[in-house]
Formats: structure tokens, C-alpha cells, sequence
């Protein structure tokens, strides 16, 4: 739609309500923010163009002359009611309450005057009076909460962002999920995507990786494609950002609104980047009035959230022990256990079959010996904090808003700091009564750690601190760091030859800075009645730089220091600009609403890289590359284009029933030769049942709604240049000499293209109760074709995948919120609150030609089948240990099966263990997800909550597969494990197996196995807030609007039955999905802060 | 006012508006579609085949472990690490999911393909001499042959592709191709690198005549051509290679592609951001001898006790650390970066030919001759020559000497597999050693599996019998 008149923009931007929160009572913050007069110049203009006659005045101008006069300020919907005119030569303005009065008798209007506020709303059952208004149903209107102290009717129209403009959600009939700034409140982070979690149904939000500084994972209704990207395209005041782009660079405080289109009509309007799902958001606009100040800061401690718990340092002992015992009594026969280490080497025996000495002490237990907690050692309670200045106004014709806030985030895990500062700045201004322009520009600076995230036991703390025996300290006794002192005590025996994880974070640097801005120029010109032309220019730029330096003086993974030094250096420029130009069209006539769009744009972005690795360092002293002496760079650059034509019709019809359609072409650089354009369609239809004239008038439902949408779009996130054989360098060195070569790298496929999606979307939008519960429900189906996949081909072609356009996947899902309005529990203390729950299901139809399966990850855990689902877990079912060597070779079991090892299931009953014994023990994709948000109030208190749920889903688990609950012996052993592992002896009914460092055929079979697909439904309390209002008795000879001082606590409990860092954890990569590898950690944060509003 | 906006708007449709816009080159890549063009971009293809050879599934890794960690010369310090990768070969409990497998599998076939290409497109080069263009594609030959020559030892029967690769699609479905056949391409290969290759290359490390007289007479060797390996073999000696009297310098990282060294692959630390160095030396040290070692593949006690009093060869060849645990001296730390070892991986050298003409002479019962190449490697370790008469005597010998000649460098595995000892031989060891009580050997495992990945790709790959 995209052309709402100016007022309607303005208003609806500073009161817009999600359907969710519309029924919630309205915040402080919000109040604030509402003044009158606050008519624009535009709007009143156009009024007094559709008045008749000189006698007629619109309300507005009613209500402005009251507000002056009485000093009140209204609230009312201006798009209820622009169009009403009144005779106000008729209105004796002598008192307040004779105007309101007359106009309550001559416009059908109710007032409720609560000090100097007067809400305004249309009396439905005088409707009728006023002919120019439409039929308008209560579900447009608030429901009165008048025993709170600062709760409003509010009228307003909700509105939706959609693409290119906005809508009113009465007339949409799409699927988008809408999230406020006031519910943005309650969580202590830095992006908005750990913010929104729980808030909206169908979107999940994983912060698998907890970096201080990483974005979490956004996915939308499920996951439809397995190689291309899956994140949403994200568009920030009309500028679709970069894919991928770090959520960090938007500032939370500086957003008004979140919309997300879900279905397929909806994100249709933005072709080949939709099919991820879109998410619109709105940074805070400024309105004319006076200047609003708003402040708020709050500082909190992280702590450990998680449930690993490893074994102290004596249990540790006797498992490395009985490990290493059962490696050499299952190497050779006349040996026991009793055999000391040179015994053992006489007979034969390898490294780790002999007994470490420093062992003796713990095994003897004597007390009081070294026992670190490495887990707690490299995790410590670490601060976050936020402040934030927020500035908005404006006059009738100029408007400006300025978010500016600093954020600082110490890492849970010690060396791992974050600090952003960041600003947001929007104007406007109107040149003319038909020309307005106006700039946007989101500036952000951070500085951070990066922090290896995955299979590192050279830079991975958490990693490390699973390989990091009790039995070594992290400093010495003269407060020293102590280097590589595991790795000299183990080299002996070859255990975990792991450096000192505190040393590493230290004594190496890892630092990045990123500054990006992004922003839009436009300009707007209104060319006639409801036809406006709208030219604007966006750029995105982002400048990053990291430097890791690594000295000589820590060790790493089985190389104790000194060592090498090396440093390298990545440093990026990306830039992306977007013109746009937009001919809108909005009219109304009778009971006919057309708004129509036509568009063109064209975006660009060039991306380069350079890495530069730097060796060959004399000493220490420069610690970046600067010191080294031989290098090597690596340039990578890319560069995309794309070019579209858009364009969409809304149709309304007396309020009951709406149609859209709208069109795309898009030209994208990604594509290949034959197919560089594609064409996107989508149609929507609503049909709001209730204002039919036979809909019974009733108090049970009502506002009911019927939608359905269909659509195609796609999905773009493909290499930048997949369709072209690239070639690598490979090098060669003839007698030293370097010989520059190059080789093919990649195969051809010039038909390469977006993948195709294409959705049916069901919904239905209901009140229950006098609208005390409002419910919207969709089903939809998502069926995806032309999947990217790099499909693995026989490597005899000299290739290992190719890239192709193959595969179809069907997604479909459920989601239901049912949002109830604020009512009162008793004299001042109210509540709302909403319920979302979602469900999806994939399933893969077709892969490539022949291919039925792609089989992936570590250990190969992850099977995704034709007729299954993406990423499912497969594996071995353990049916319990050999106890016998009898038993073994009385069942089917892999060449290697010993004692102590597990009992596999032979599924085909063919007498052999292999890999057709695997089966499918679930995905890492959550089955539903809930989210419940809780408000309540009670006089001058505020407590608000929000559960979030994950129910069906399953966590590969790599460190439970490699070192806690291996049984190796290599590193750590969890309590879990230590407690049930089997000793013949000591705990004969153990399901795990025995200790043993002798790592048979059958424990390696074993780690893709029930074992270690483990349940991780959870339930986490995400987010409580406590707040208290200070008494506006107290507050308002100071100057002070609103103050209030608030607590909160985020993830304060999850239960579970998972054991590990984080239960979100997930690869990037969704065939793996589900894969947790020491990420990250979700801390506990508790905060406190005020917020003041001037 | 309006004026300008469709100025504006006219000129950022039009300017937007042409297709080329949407022809997007990479900057920083070359793209393949424009590249073969020259005789710099032939080069350029030709350099990487040779690099190809440094990968981990050819000479980094795999050849030195798949030809030596199976048998009774080298074992696994520390079997479980890496995933056992490297334990399941010393205790023949190898899964078709092994990596270097995988890898040996997969590199060697990117090094065929990329040899493919150039021998396809060679001949339209037009600013390269003949003469040029002769050796070269000589090169690509010997290269092509000598790595389906790894693929066909480790694997038996590997589908055969001697075509640039068009379509990828076009080859599932293909089958392996029997072992006789790919051998039968090697020989066309290497008959044809043999005369088109010139004697002396100039630049060292690149294919000569004598490399592909010499890896010929051992690919006719393994299919017991005595006779014919033989006319080829002789052949290399007059080429001007030479023993090194020292049989210490022959591995010396200061005197690399010395006259003994016939082919190597060459390998080199400190170049190039440390990306030509191998990290065979850090995988095949004993573990905390030297930075991130990890011990998969030692000389064994049994061959370090092996060689006779007197033998130059045993301190030449092998070390000891400092608790007494063999390492081989052939492949040494040059950098104290893990990645970037910069000794070369001996492909073959004249000691080589030497005990293969002693074999062919042996097998062909000329006991006079067998006994003077024997002697030539026997003299030159510094210890007692012999003259033996009978065949199966001979045959030991040169088997046991071979077995000292070459510790690491990844034969004596593919040495008892040829003679047909390894079963037996294996049977020995394992009653003799008790850390491998447990270890059982039959005859499937004289062929590796084929990696399970290309078998899921396509099914028209089967498995080798007993995996």
C-alpha cells in the first residue's frame, strides 16, 4: 500500500500495537511520547480539501482548538477519523465538557477525560450518524482499563509494515507476526533478535553461539533449504540490509516496530530475497510536539547457566586409571593392572597404556591436593550494561528523532569483551505542502573478541577446559600464568597435551573492530490527490578489521611453548547502495479503498577482503603482523547487483472484504547465464466475516476474519559466483623455488538460479469474550523447489559436489496466538498476556538424480533422506556393555567389539553391525516452540515474564562424544559419565561403557548412537522483569514525566534433561543443525536499571 | 520541481536498466571458462597437477601411511588420536569411513583430472613449442600414471577416466574398471612419457625420462613383467644417477634432488605464507618429540633391531628420542610451524631400481646379477656383500633389504602385498609383538575400502569383497 497519509503515518508510528499488545495496557513510555497538538501540516490540508462547505470542519481542527483552549490532549485514530466533519459554529467551546458533549450527540463519539487526556472513540452504536464513516467494528477499539493509574484507551489502528510501505492490519491478509518497542523490554543484550524471542509465532531465535557480540539465528517457519542461506532478509526503514549482517548493527533502542512477513504474499513484494521470511523494521520516527527525552540505563552480572559438571580431581584420577589399565590388559595377555609402568613398557606397552606418576598422590587420596575447576575457571561472573538517550520531536512541518546508546558486554568466558556504541538518526522535514524530505542514518562502532567456536583445543576455552586435567593449576604460586605445564606433565603418557586455556585467552589477541552505517536519503512528492512519487537512495557500509597475534610464549594442541609466532590480520570493506523509485496511489471512494505501488530498484554490493598472515616473527615485541617478517595475502572479493521491477494492488471493499495482488522481477549477477531473471507472484484475499449484516451481533465472537494468501518467491542466498568454474591457486616449489599454478576448483553449471518457493497460507483472526481474547491461527504450506544443493558427484570427475538447482522440500506448520487484553484481577492490579505456539515439519521430496540421501557431519550423525526430514540424527540403538567376551561372540558386533563396549542392535537382523543398522533418532529442528508472555500490573508495579519452550528436538552432542561421556580417557569425564560407566567391579549395571583408552572400532561405531542424541526439550524462563513506577506526585516538580526503576532477570531457570553449555546449540550449516561443540554459553543475567522520560 | 523528479527518475531507470549490469566477474579469482589460453595459463594448470601431488591423499600424508603403517616396519604411537584414522591401519580394523582414504581416493583423482585437462587442451596452445608441448604432456603422462599406479595399488579396481570432465553428471552410474585395464593405461601412459620426456629437466623436481623408466619398471614389476620391467629399469642408471656414498646425505633437507633421487615431490618450508611445507613430520613424530606430534607412523623396534652391526643405514635412517623411541630421520623438522616440513617425499630413487633389478634378475633366476645390484646397496651401507645362488634365498634378501633401504618412505606395505608375503608376514608380527594381540589379518585386507562417501554418491561403485 504505502501511501497512508502523513498523520496516519505519524500517529500510528508513536501508538502502533501489535494485535498481541493491543489489548495490554499502554506503557508510560508510550504516553510519553503521545502529545497534542500533533496534526500535521500534510494531513490537515487534505482535509479541508474534502470539506464541502465553509460551515464543516474536520474534528481534527475541533480537537486542536479545544486542546489549546482547555490545555487537554486527545487521543484518537486518525484514520477512523479523518473524514468526520462537524458543524462547529453549532459548538459552544465555553467549557470542555459542553464541547465534548455536543460532540458526543452530533459526531457519535465517546470520551473518556481522565486529568488533561481525553481519549476519543466512535460510539458503533451511533455510527450510523456520521455518513462519510465506515462501518467500524470494537475490535478497533480498547476496552477502558480506568483503574490504573496510567493505562489509555487507545483507538488506533493497528498497523503493519509490509513491504514498501504499510497497511492497516484490518486489511491485510497475509501473515505477519508484529513486535513493539514495549515488548522489547526484559532482556539484557545487544541485538534485537535475542529480544524478540517467544514474541511472535513461527520465528525461532537460537543463540547458539553466545559470543558477546554474535547474532543469533533468525529462521522462519522452518528451514527450507539445505546448502543456500537460510537467514531472513532483513529491511531497516525501507533498506534491505546485507544477508547475514550482524543484528548488533541495529540498535534495539532505536527501534519503533518489528513486523515479519511469514507467508509467501507477504514477502512476495521482495521476489528472489523472500523466501526466508522478511523482517521490516521501523527505527523511531519523530512527531510534531514538544521535545520527548527518554533515558534508561541498567547494569547486570552474567553468570553460568549451564549444567555440565565435570569430575574433581581424585575421580578423575581413577577414571584415567582404570582407562589406561583397560587399554593395556586389552592390548596383550600375561599383563595386570598391577604392572608398573616399566613392566608395562618390557611387555610391550604404548604411551597411553602406562600410568601417569603424578597420578600416585590422588589415587592414594591424600587430601588436599590441586583440584581445579576448569569450567568455573574459564567462565566467570562477568558484568553487561546499557545506557541509552532517546530524543524525539518536531514541528508541524520538521520532525526528528536521535537514539544514541552505549553498550558494554565482558564475556562470560574470560577474554571474550564487548563494547558498542551506536546511534540512530531520523528527519524529515515537509519543503512543501506536497514536498517532504527526510534522511535516516544508523551509525555503529563496536569493538570485540572473537572467540573460537568450534573444534579448536588450540583457541576453543571451552574446548580446552573439557582436555584440562584437575591436577594443573592456571597459575603458579607467584601469580604467574603457568604455561604448558599439562603439556610437559602429559608428554609421557600422551594424554591431553592442552595448553592452559587461561594462558591462551591472555596472552593472545584476538580483537576486532566493526564500524557500519547504514542509512536512506529520500524524497517524497505528492504529484496529485493520492498519487505520490517517492525517490530514495540507501547505502550500507561496514568496515571491519581483526588482528590476531599468537606469541611464542603460550604453547597450543600438543606443542608446548615456546613455539612459533604468528599473527594475521583480516580487514574488509563492504559497501552496498540502493536506488529505489516508487509511485504510490491511494484512493478512496465509498465503500472502495484502492492503494497501489510501482516500483523500480536497483542494489549493488561490493564486498572485499584481505587476510594477511604474517610468520617468520624475530620476538614478540609487535603484536600484529607488523612484526613478522614473511607473508601471505589472500585477497577474496565479490560483487552482486540486482536488479527489480515491483509492483502491488490492495483493493478493500466496504471493510469486508480485501484483496491484494502483487508482482516482481528480479535480475540478479548471482544467476547463471540462462536464467539471470525471475518473476514472483502472490495473491491475498480477506474476508472479515463480522461485518457482514448476517453475522449475529454477539458478545461471544466477533471480529472475525478469514484470511488466505498465496504466493512465490525465492531465495537468493547462493554463491556469488556458483554458476562459474573458479579456479584456485595450488602452488608447487621446484627446489625450493615457488611455482605459481592454478587449478579448477569448482564445476560449471550455467542454469544455476534462486530457489523456488511457493506457499498457501490459511489464517483466521477471531475475538473471544468482548474481545477479552483475541486469536489468530495459521496453517500453512511451503513447498520448495530447485534447491540448491551441492550435490556430491563420483570424484573420478575430479570434483567432489556440484553445485545444481535440484531437490524439493516441503514445509508445514501451525501457529496459533491467542493475545488477551489487560483486565483487571482485582482493584488496580490487571494482567495481559499471549500465548504463541508453533509447530513445522519438513520433509525432503527429491534430491539430486540418484542421490537419496546426503549423509553429513561429524561422525556422520546427519542423515537427510528422501521422504525424512533435513538433518535427521542416525545412529546405532545401544541395547547395553559386554559384560563377556561369550557375549560378544555370541551376537552380531564389529570387528574389535571388547569387553566393556556396547551392544549394538542389529535392525536388519542380517547378523552384521553396519552402517544399515542406523537409524533415525530425531532432528535438531524443534517440533513446537512456545512462547508465553506475561504482564501484570498492580498500583505502581509492573511484572512482566516470558517462558519460552522447545519441545522435540534433539543435540548431537561432540563433547559428550569426544571427551565427557566417551570413556576414553583422554579428556575430562563428566559426573554423569563417571557415575555410570560400567566397572565390572564397582558398578556392574553402568550403561556406559567401560573406561578404556584403547578406542575400539565398536566405541567409534558408538558415538553416532542414542547415546549421544540427546533430548533437548526445554522450558526457560527468558526473561522477568520487576518494575516500580514512582508516584507522578513525586515526579512532577522536578520536570520528570514518568521514572521508574526496574529488575530483571533472563534465563534465571531452563529446565531440561539436556547436560550441556547451551542448549540453543546448532550449526550454522542446516544439515547439521542440532551439532553443539562447546559454543558459546547462554548466561543467567540478572540487571537492574531506571528508565526516565522528560 | 516536478521537472526534476522525472528527470531523476527517468535517468535511474535508464541507467539501471541494461542486462550487462547483471554480468558480474569475480575480481580476485580466475574464472576456468576464460583460462587455458596461453602457454603461462598452460603452465599455471601444469604447476598445479604437481601440486596436487602435495596433498594429504597423495605424498603429504597418505602414501608414506597407506605404504608402510599396515606392515611390520612403522605403527601408531598413539592409535586413537585422530579419530583412529591412522590405528585402524596398524591393526587392520580399517572402515570404509577412514579419512585419508577418503582423501587418498579423492586427491588423487583431482591430480588425474586436472592432468586431463591440460592433455586436452595442450595441443590448441599456439605460443608453445612443439618440443615443449612434447614434454609436457610427457609430464602429465608419467603424473596421471603414477597416480592411478597409487589408486590401483591401494584399491584394486578404480573407475578409469582419461577425458576432461564435461559434465559431472556423466559419470554416475559408472563402474570400477578392472585392475588389468587401469594397469594396462598406466603402461600406454608411461611408454609414451618415456619418449617424449627429456633426460635432464630444468628445473628440479620435474618429471624426467628416468622417472618414468623407473616408476614403468615397477608398475611392470608389480605385475611380474620381470623381463620387460627390466629392459626399462636398465635404462636409468646411464641417465647419470648415482648411490650417494653417505647414505645420510641422501635426506638431507641442504642437498635435496641429489643424483640418487630419480622423482620426489617436492615440499618446502618458510614459502609462501608456509603453504608449501608438509605436516608429515608433526603426524609421523613421536609424540612430544617435536611441536603437535602425534606418533602415526614409527620405525618399529623390529626393524631399528633389524639392521646388522656396521649398517650406516640405521643412525642414516632412523633416531631415537630420548626415551628411546625410533623416529624416521627421512622426514625432518625444517620449521618450528607444524604444517610447513619441508623435506621432500621420495617417490623413487636409484637404490630403488637397483633392488628391482635385483628382484627381476632374482625371479628370472640370474643369481649373478640379482647378487650385484643387491651388493651395490649392501657396499654402500657399509656392510657384508653376499653371493647367494638360490632364487627364494635371493628373494628374501632383497626383501629384507628393501624392507631397511626404505623404512618411511611408505613401500614396504605395497612391497609385501606385490610378493605376496603380507599375510603371513603380518601373522608373524602380531604373535610377536603383544600390544597386537587382538590385531587379525586375512586376505581382503591386502586392498583398502573404498571410501563409503563415493559409494553413497553412487551406488554403481561397489564395495571390495570382506568390507
Amino acid at each position: 500500500m504505502g501511501v497512508t497519509d502523513a498523520l496516519d503515518i505519524n500517529q500510528s508510528i508513536t501508538t502502533n500495537f501489535s494485535k498481541a499488545m493491543k489489548k495490554t495496557t499502554i506503557s508510560m513510555m508510550l504516553l510519553g511520547l503521545l502529545c497534542v497538538p500533533q496534526f500535521s501540516h500534510a494531513t490537515a490540508k487534505k482535509c479541508f480539501q474534502q470539506s464541502v462547505t465553509g460551515r464543516k470542519t474536520p474534528l481534527n481542527k475541533v480537537f486542536e482548538k479545544l486542546s489549546k483552549q482547555y490545555g487537554v490532549q486527545f487521543f484518537y485514530s486518525v484514520s477512523d477519523l479523518k473524514e468526520v466533519m462537524v458543524d462547529d459554529s453549532q459548538m459552544n467551546y465555553r467549557s470542555l465538557k459542553e464541547s465534548l458533549d455536543y460532540l458526543k450527540k452530533n459526531a457519535g463519539l465517546d470520551f473518556n477525560v481522565d486529568r488533561n487526556t481525553v481519549t476519543v472513540r466512535l460510539n458503533p452504536k451511533a455510527g450510523s450518524k456520521i455518513q462519510t464513516l465506515s462501518r467500524t467494528t470494537s475490535a478497533d477499539y480498547l476496552s477502558m482499563v480506568n483503574d490504573t493509574v496510567k493505562s489509555r484507551e487507545k483507538a488506533i489502528d493497528e498497523v503493519v509494515l509490509v513491504g514498501y510501505g504499510k497497511q492497516s492490519r484490518k486489511n491485510n491478509s497475509g501473515s505477519i507476526s508484529s513486535i513493539d518497542e514495549k515488548q522489547m523490554k526484559g532482556i539484557a543484550s545487544g541485538n534485537f533478535g535475542d529480544i524478540i524471542a517467544g514474541k511472535a509465532t513461527g520465528v525461532q531465535i537460537t543463540q547458539a553461539n553466545a559470543n558477546p557480540g554474535g547474532s543469533p539465528s533468525i529462521r522462519v517457519r522452518g528451514i527450507g533449504t539445505l546448502t543456500a542461506g537460510s537467514n531472513p532478509l532483513i529491511v531497516v526503514d525501507g533498506l534491505p540490509l546485507t544477508e547475514g549482517s550482524n543484528l548488533n548493527a541495529i540498535d534495539p533502542n532505536s527501534i519503533a516496530k518489528i513486523d515479519i512477513l511469514k507467508d509467501a504474499a507477504s514477502s512476495a513484494i521482495y521476489g528472489s530475497r523472500g523466501a526466508n521470511g522478511v523482517i521490516i523494521i521501523e527505527t523511531k520516527q519523530g512527531k510534531n510536539g514538544k521535545m520527548n527525552v527518554s533515558f534508561d540505563t541498567y547494569y547486570g552480572m552474567q553468570m553460568r547457566s549451564d549444567n555440565v559438571k565435570l569430575v574433581n580431581a581424585y575421580d578423575m584420577a581413577t577414571f584415567l586409571k582404570e582407562a589406561r589399565d583397560n587399554n593395556y590388559l586389552s592390548k596383550g595377555s600375561n599383563r595386570s593392572a598391577l604392572d608398573d609402568n616399566a613392566t608395562r613398557v618390557s611387555k610391550g606397552a604404548s604411551l597411553r597404556e602406562l600410568i601417569p606418576t603424578y597420578l600416585a598422590p590422588y589415587l592414594a587420596k591424600q587430601p588436599g591436593l590441586t583440584d581445579t575447576d576448569w569450567l568455573n575457571t574459564v567462565m566467570k561472573p562477568a558484568p553487561i550494561s546499557q545506557t541509552s538517550l532517546n530524543i524525539t520531536g518536531g514541528s508541524s512541518t520538521s520532525k526528528y528523532a536521535f537514539t544514541t546508546s552505549y553498550f558494554n558486554q565482558k564475556g562470560l568466558v574470560i577474554g571474550t569483551d564487548y563494547e558498542k556504541f551506536s546511534t540512530s538518526i531520523n528527519l524529515s522535514t515537509d519543503l512543501t505542502d506536497r514536498w517532504k524530505v527526510g534522511i535516516t542514518m544508523t551509525p555503529s562502532y563496536a569493538t570485540g573478541t572473537i572467540n573460537a567456536s568450534n573444534n579448536s583445543r588450540s583457541y576453543n576455552p571451552l574446548q580446552m577446559a573439557t582436555a584440562t586435567y584437575p591436577f594443573f593449576k592456571p597459575y603458579n604460586n607467584d601469580g604467574s600464568l603457568a604455561i604448558s605445564q599439562q603439556i610437559l606433565g602429559n608428554t609421557a603418557t600422551d594424554g591431553a597435551l592442552v595448553e592452559n586455556p587461561v594462558a591462551v585467552q591472555e596472552m593472545t589477541d584476538r580483537k576486532y573492530t566493526l564500524f557500519k552505517t547504514f542509512g536512506n536519503i529520500f524524497t517524497e512528492l505528492e504529484l496529485m490527490k493520492g498519487l505520490k512519487y517517492r525517490f530514495s537512495v540507501g547505502g550500507d557500509y561496514t568496515n571491519y578489521e581483526y588482528n590476531f597475534f599468537d606469541p611464542s610464549t603460550v604453547g597450543a594442541y600438543r606443542a608446548a611453548a615456546p613455539d612459533v609466532t604468528f599473527a594475521n590480520r583480516t580487514e574488509y570493506i563492504r559497501k552496498n547502495y540502493l536506488i529505489e523509485n516508487v509511485v504510490s496511489f491511494d484512493r478512496k471512494w465509498d465503500a472502495h479503498r484502492v492503494d497501489a505501488i510501482l516500483g523500480q530498484s536497483f542494489q549493488q554490493e561490493d564486498n572485499s577482503q584481505l587476510l594477511t598472515e604474517a610468520t617468520s616473527f624475530p620476538d614478540n615485541s609487535i603484536r600484529n603482523i607488523a612484526g613478522g617478517t614473511a607473508f601471505k595475502n589472500t585477497l577474496t572479493q565479490y560483487k552482486w547487483r540486482l536488479l527489480s521491477y515491483f509492483s502491488r494492488v490492495n483493493y478493500t471493499y466496504d471493510n469486508k472484504y480485501n484483496l491484494m495482488a502483487s508482482f516482481r522481477r528480479d535480475g540478479s549477477s548471482r544467476f547463471g547465464k540462462n536464467s539471470k531473471w525471475g518473476d514472483f507472484y502472490a495473491f491475498s484475499a480477506g474476508w472479515t466475516v463480522s461485518n457482514e449484516s448476517f453475522f449475529p451481533e454477539n458478545n461471544t465472537v466477533t471480529d472475525l476474519k478469514l484470511r488466505y494468501s498465496l504466493g512465490s518467491n525465492g531465495n537468493n542466498q547462493i554463491p556469488n559466483f556458483g554458476a562459474l568454474s573458479l579456479m584456485n591457486p595450488d602452488n608447487y616449489a621446484f627446489g625450493n623455488t615457488l611455482a605459481p599454478g592454478y587449478t579448477t576448483a569448482t564445476a560449471p553449471n550455467p542454469n544455476i538460479s534462486w530457489e523456488k518457493s511457493r506457499s498457501n497460507n490459511f489464517g483466521i483472526d477471531f475475538s473471544l469474550f468482548r474481545n477479552v481474547l483475541n486469536i489468530s491461527a495459521d496453517y500453512y504450506i511451503l513447498n520448495r523447489d530447485g534447491l540448491l544443493l551441492d550435490v556430491p558427484v563420483p570424484q573420478q570427475s575430479g570434483f567432489s559436489t556440484s553445485l545444481q538447482n535440484i531437490g524439493k522440500i516441503k514445509n508445514s506448520g501451525f501457529e496459533l496466538q491467542i493475545a488477551s487484553k489487560t483486565f483487571s484481577l482485582a482493584n488496580n492490579f490487571t494482567y495481559s498476556g499471549s500465548l504463541n505456539f508453533s509447530t513445522n515439519k519438513n520433509e525432503v521430496l527429491a534430491l539430486a538424480n540418484g542421490q537419496n540421501q546426503i549423509i553429513t557431519g561429524e561422525n556422520n550423525f546427519s542423515v537427510t533422506k528422501v521422504g525424512g526430514s533435513i538433518g535427521e540424527m542416525y545412529g546405532y540403538n545401544i541395547l547395553g556393555i559386554y559384560k563377556t567376551q561369550a557375549e560378544i561372540n555370541g551376537s552380531p558386533h564389529i570387528t574389535g567389539t571388547m569387553v566393556g563396549d556396547y551392544i549394538m542392535e542389529d535392525l536388519n537382523g542380517d547378523g552384521k553391525i553396519n552402517v544399515d543398522d542406523k537409524r533415525s533418532f530425531g532432528s535438531g529442528v524443534p517440533k513446537y516452540i512456545i512462547g508465553f508472555n506475561n504482564n501484570l500490573r498492580y498500583g505502581l508495579f509492573e511484572l512482566s515474564f516470558t517462558l519460552y519452550s522447545e519441545i522435540g528436538k534433539k543435540i548431537y552432542n561432540a563433547d559428550a562424544v569426544t571427551t565427557l561421556e566417551s570413556g576414553e580417557g583422554f579428556g575430562m569425564a563428566s559426573q554423569y559419565y563417571f557415575d555410570n560407566r560400567y566397572n565390572a567391579a564397582t558398578n556392574p549395571d553402568g550403561f556406559f561403557g567401560m573406561p578404556n583408552m584403547n578406542f575400539s572400532n565398536n566405541r567409534k561405531e558408538a558415538r553416532t548412537s542414542n547415546l549421544y542424541f540427546k533430548d533437548a526439550d526445554y522450558v526457560r524462563l527468558r526473561s522477568l522483569r520487576l518494575a516500580f513506577n514512582l508516584p507522578q506526585s513525586m515526579l512532577k516538580n522536578i520536570g520528570i514525566e514518568n521514572a521508574q526503576i526496574y529488575m530483571v532477570g533472563n534465563n534465571l531457570f531452563t529446565l531440561s534433561k539436556y547436560r550441556g553449555m547451551n542448549i540453543d546449540a546448532t550449526s550454522d550449516n542446516v544439515l547439521t543443525q542440532g551439532f553443539d561443540q562447546a559454543y558459546y554459553p547462554v548466561a543467567r543475567i540478572y540487571s537492574m536499571g531506571f528508565n526516565l522520560k522528560f | 520541481m516536478k521537472k526534476l523528479f522525472i528527470t531523476i527518475l527517468s535517468l535511474s531507470i535508464i541507467t539501471s536498466c541494461s542486462s550487462d549490469l547483471l554480468d558480474v566477474n569475480p575480481e580476485a579469482q580466475k574464472v576456468s571458462s576464460q583460462f587455458y589460453t596461453n602457454s603461462t595459463e598452460i603452465e599455471q594448470g601444469i604447476i598445479s597437477v604437481y601440486g596436487s601431488l602435495q596433498y594429504v591423499g597423495q605424498y603429504q600424508l597418505a602414501m608414506p601411511a597407506l605404504g608402510e603403517l599396515p606392515s611390520d616396519n612403522t605403527y601408531d604411537e598413539v592409535p586413537a588420536n585422530d579419530s583412529f584414522t591412522y590405528g585402524e591401519l596398524d591393526f587392520f580394523t580399517v572402515q570404509a569411513n577412514n579419512s585419508l582414504i577418503a582423501s587418498a581416493w579423492k586427491d588423487n583423482y583431482i591430480g588425474i583430472q586436472q592432468a586431463n585437462i591440460i592433455l586436452t587442451r595442450i595441443g590448441g596452445i599456439s605460443d608453445m613449442t612443439d618440443a615443449l608441448k612434447a614434454s609436457r604432456t610427457g609430464e602429465m603422462k608419467f603424473l596421471r600414471a603414477l597416480m592411478y599406479f597409487n589408486l590401483v595399488k591401494i584399491f584394486g579396481d578404480v573407475p578409469l577416466v582419461l577425458k576432461e570432465t564435461t559434465n559431472v553428471n556423466d559419470y554416475f552410474g559408472q563402474p570400477r574398471t578392472p585392475a588389468a585395464e587401469v594397469y594396462s593405461a598406466i603402461e600406454t601412459d608411461l611408454k609414451e612419457a618415456v619418449s617424449l620426456l627429456p633426460a635432464t629437466a630444468a628445473q628440479k623436481g620435474r618429471v624426467t625420462k628416468g622417472a618414468a623408466l623407473g616408476i614403468l619398471g615397477k608398475v611392470l614389476l608389480t605385475q611380474k613383467k620381470y623381463a620387460e620391467s627390466l629392459t626399462y629399469l636398465s635404462q636409468v642408471e646411464p641417465l647419470g644417477y648415482q648411490l650417494l656414498p653417505d647414505a645420510a646425505k641422501i635426506f638431507d633437507v641442504t642437498n635435496e634432488n641429489n643424483a640418487e633421487i630419480i622423482f620426489d615431490v617436492q615440499f618446502a618450508s618458510g614459502l609462501n605464507g608456509n603453504s608449501e611445507g608438509s605436516t608429515a613430520f608433526q603426524m609421523f613424530s613421536p609424540s612430544g618429540s617435536v611441536s603437535g606430534a602425534k606418533g602415526h607412523n614409527l620405525p618399529t623396534k623390529e626393524v631399528y633391531n633389524l639392521y646388522s652391526t656396521g649398517d650406516t643405514r640405521r643412525s642414516a635412517y632412523i633416531g631415537l628420542t630420548s626415551s628411546g623411541i625410533p623416529f624416521s630421520k627421512k622426514l625432518v623438522k625444517t620449521s618450528n610451524t607444524i604444517a610447513d616440513g619441508g623435506s621432500n617425499c621420495v617417490v623413487i630413487r636409484l637404490a630403488d631400481v637397483f633392488l628391482m633389478m635385483a628382484e627381476c634378475y632374482a625371479r628370472q633366476n640370474d643369481a649373478a646379477n640379482a647378487n650385484i645390484y643387491l651388493n651395490k646397496i649392501k657396499k654402500r651401507a657399509g656392510i657384508a656383500e653376499v653371493n647367494f645362488s638360490a632364487a627364494s634365498v635371493l628373494l628374501d634378501e632383497i626383501d629384507r633389504e628393501r624392507r631397511l633401504e626404505f623404512v618411511g618412505e611408505g613401500q614396504r606395505w605395497f612391497d609385501l602385498v606385490r610378493t605376496g608375503k603380507a599375510v603371513s608376514v603380518m601373522k608373524n608380527y602380531f604373535a610377536n609383538n603383544p600390544g597386537y594381540s587382538t590385531a587379525q589379518i586375512d586376505s581382503h585386507h591386502l586392498l583398502m575400502p573404498v571410501p563409503q562417501g563415493q559409494i553413497n554418491t553412487d551406488p554403481a561403485i561397489k564395495q571390495n569383497p570382506g568390507y
